[in-house]
């Protein structure tokens, strides 16, 4: 008999939650649920609960405080996943106050045996005991009986044929608890502050027999309960790049789609780069609508400018007869999974072939500032998953126009981009003129040339070379000095 | 609380009496209501969670029916259905009643505004209307 043993994985209910475990709970499992108060414990573990629970696979869920116990039912109440019909048919709350009166832990024990023996249930949850221990000893005495507890409670768990989950505060992750020895599943809830804004992340520090995703993975609770961002797999199309040329996309700017070397490649991100008012989003606004006139979907984050009172009337139409998705990422506090999330179900959801990021500064600033400091590598993995689904995509950046340095993103971002389009301010006759330029096409022949360019109503309109002009990427060019021969003639 | 379930908190009370019962048999039904309740309820929110509550409708019926102040001063660790037996016992069966009828639906809607109509409902189902009359509220598990 070499077979190895099945282990059937559980759907949690949780969005998200499934990824990050490599694919559901293991079946018979037992799993502590670690965090501070207010970490969302009991909502997660509610959560699962109810999406578990059954008739057949009946659910015991152990509470040891009196009154909370109607606390609990009632605010668990306002979670959709919260189902009054499945209470007393596929769930049963048990409440172990009387028993944990004056901290007798075995009486606590034997009752939960009791009950798991008469029940036979499918899911096990034991929420925290640490007040009543607290309130029953000393300090030092408290944390070793706790301990105790908690190991025997573990391997009474472990031996039940059922899933089972430990809820509690108590657990330090600086304490070797031999808990942790027992437990297969380890879920940490944390909620990270910085200044104003608090960000909950939840970790996997352990789940026994699968590859889960490592690291931290940020979650919001919202009124149907806990979403886990669990970040997109890696590219798998990254290796086609580079074979048979790929199909080129036109920007929609007359003339833009040459400076490109013929539109821009089907799959790149373009950097569109300049200084405020430059026409980034006029430019991004173009180019989907482009798509739209082509019969492709679009979808748009746009972090600029409320969507009601978007002055760019291109998009306004292109939202309003559909043909363009909105992303609201207007929510507090996000993470770029979070974001990515939104981005990749709206794409798939439309079918989307190009998507416009609108700025990559307005983005830096939604995001929780807990993020900010790891915004490169965030965005690259952005720009990597959005190339995993095959999107054209077009990211706008302000640029602070410098004129002593020649600069393309504010963040370095210039090497994870296919294509990098700048835009500038030059002076020429006491006028601010624009001029832009193709820096980059990866892979591709592209015009070197440096363009004036308007914006009208129908969007950017490019003008000639200022061939006579020199010192243009300076901001204050001069006319170049006119050959002696030439002025004698 | 609507009316349908004052009515149906009256019609239970009235099923367990029994008619033209003595104030000893209506003391009676109203202990054996409130085991059912305990019995449906200890297991959920603990013995103290029920008392507590029970104290609490006690409190506040006692403002119409004076004699059902019968709620203990301090935090109770149970019922106390001995107290209340015997202040029933001192009413005539038509004001027991009425007055007992009235904590029920006390009660019942202190739980309601806890977890909400549709969960209290479910938890007291057995209680007002159990399954066929003369077995316990709550089936023994396993």
């Amino acid at each position: 008999m070499t077979a190895p043993v099945t282990i059937h994985r559980l759907a949690t209910g949780v969005p998200g939650l499934d990824t990050v475990l490599g694919g559901g709970l293991p079946e018979f499992s037992f799993n502590l649920i670690a965090g501070a108060p207010g970490s969302g414990k009991t909502t997660l573990a509610h959560q699962i609960m109810f999406a578990l629970a059954s008739p057949e696979r009946p659910a015991l869920y152990f509470t040891v405080l009196g009154e909370p116990a109607l606390k609990m039912l009632r605010y668990q109440q306002q979670f959709t996943f919260f189902d009054s019909a499945a209470i007393t048919t596929a769930i049963r709350f048990i409440n172990l106050s009387d028993e944990a009166v004056g901290g007798d832990l075995d009486r606590v024990m034997e009752r939960i045996a009791a009950e798991v023996q008469a029940a036979g249930p499918g899911l096990v949850f034991v929420d925290s005991f640490r007040s009543v221990i607290m309130a029953s000893a000393s300090e030092g005495t408290a944390t070793s009986k706790l301990q105790g507890f908690v190991q025997q409670l573990g391997v009474q768990m472990t031996s039940w044929q059922a899933t089972t989950f430990l809820i509690g505060e108590y657990f330090t992750e600086k304490d070797a608890n031999p808990v942790f020895t027992v437990a297969d599943g380890i879920f940490w809830l944390r909620q990270s502050l910085e200044r104003n804004s608090m960000v909950r992340k939840l970790e996997l520090m352990k789940m026994r027999g699968q590859a889960t995703l490592p690291g931290l993975h940020t979650f919001r609770i919202s009124n149907t309960g806990i979403s886990v961002f669990a970040p997109s797999p890696a590219a798998p199309n990254g290796e086609e790049r580079g074979r048979a040329p790929r199909p080129r996309l036109s920007t929609g700017v007359p003339g833009l789609d040459d400076m490109l070397g013929g539109g821009l490649p089907d799959g790149y991100s373009l950097l569109v780069a300049g200084p405020s008012g430059s026409g980034k989003s006029i430019l991004a606004a173009t180019f989907l609508a482009e798509g739209a006139r082509q019969g492709e979907r679009g979808v748009i984050a746009s972090f600029e400018q409320h969507p009601t009172q978007m002055r760019n009337g291109t998009l306004a139409n292109l939202l309003d007869d559909g043909s363009v998705l909105l992303v609201d990422s207007r929510a507090p506090d996000l993470s770029i999974d979070e974001i990515l999330l939104l981005l990749v179900t709206a794409i798939r959801r439309v079918r989307a072939r190009r998507v416009v990021i609108d700025s990559l500064s307005g983005f830096e600033l939604g995001l929780a500032p807990t993020f900010r400091d790891d915004f490169r590598e965030s965005l690259a993995r952005l720009v990597a998953a959005l190339a995993a689904e095959g999107v054209t995509v077009l990211m706008t950046s302000e640029l602070e126009d410098r004129y002593t340095d020649l600069r393309f993103s504010p963040y370095g971002t210039a090497f994870m981009t296919d294509a990098i389009i700048v835009q500038r301010y030059i002076e020429v006759d006491s006028r601010l003129r624009r001029v832009l330029a193709v820096v980059k096409v990866r892979g591709s022949a592209h015009s070197d040339a440096l363009r004036e360019y308007a914006i009208d109503d129908g969007g950017i309109v490019l003008g000639a070379m200022l061939p006579e002009q020199e010192g243009l990427l300076g901001g204050r060019p001069t006319r170049k000095p006119v050959p002696a021969g030439v002025s004698d003639a | 609380m609507t009316t349908a379930d004052s009515r149906r908190i009256a019609t239970a009370l009235a099923r367990r009496t029994g008619r033209g019962g003595d104030v000893r048999q209506v003391a009676d039904a109203i202990v054996a209501l409130w085991r059912d309740i305990e019995r449906q309820l200890t297991p959920i929110i603990g013995q103290r969670g029920v008392a507590a509550l029970h104290g609490r409708s006690l409190f506040l019926t006692a403002r119409v029916h004076p004699w059902l102040a019968v709620a203990p001063d301090r935090v109770a660790l149970a019922m106390d259905l001995d107290a209340l037996r015997a202040a029933v016992l001192q009413q005539d069966a038509a004001a027991a009643m009425h007055g007992c009828g009235d904590l029920f639906t006390s009660f019942h809607d202190l739980l309601s505004s806890m977890v909400g109509p549709a969960l209290t409902d479910r938890l007291l189902r057995d209680v007002w209307d159990p399954p066929t009359s003369g077995t316990p509220a709550q089936e023994p598990n396993g």
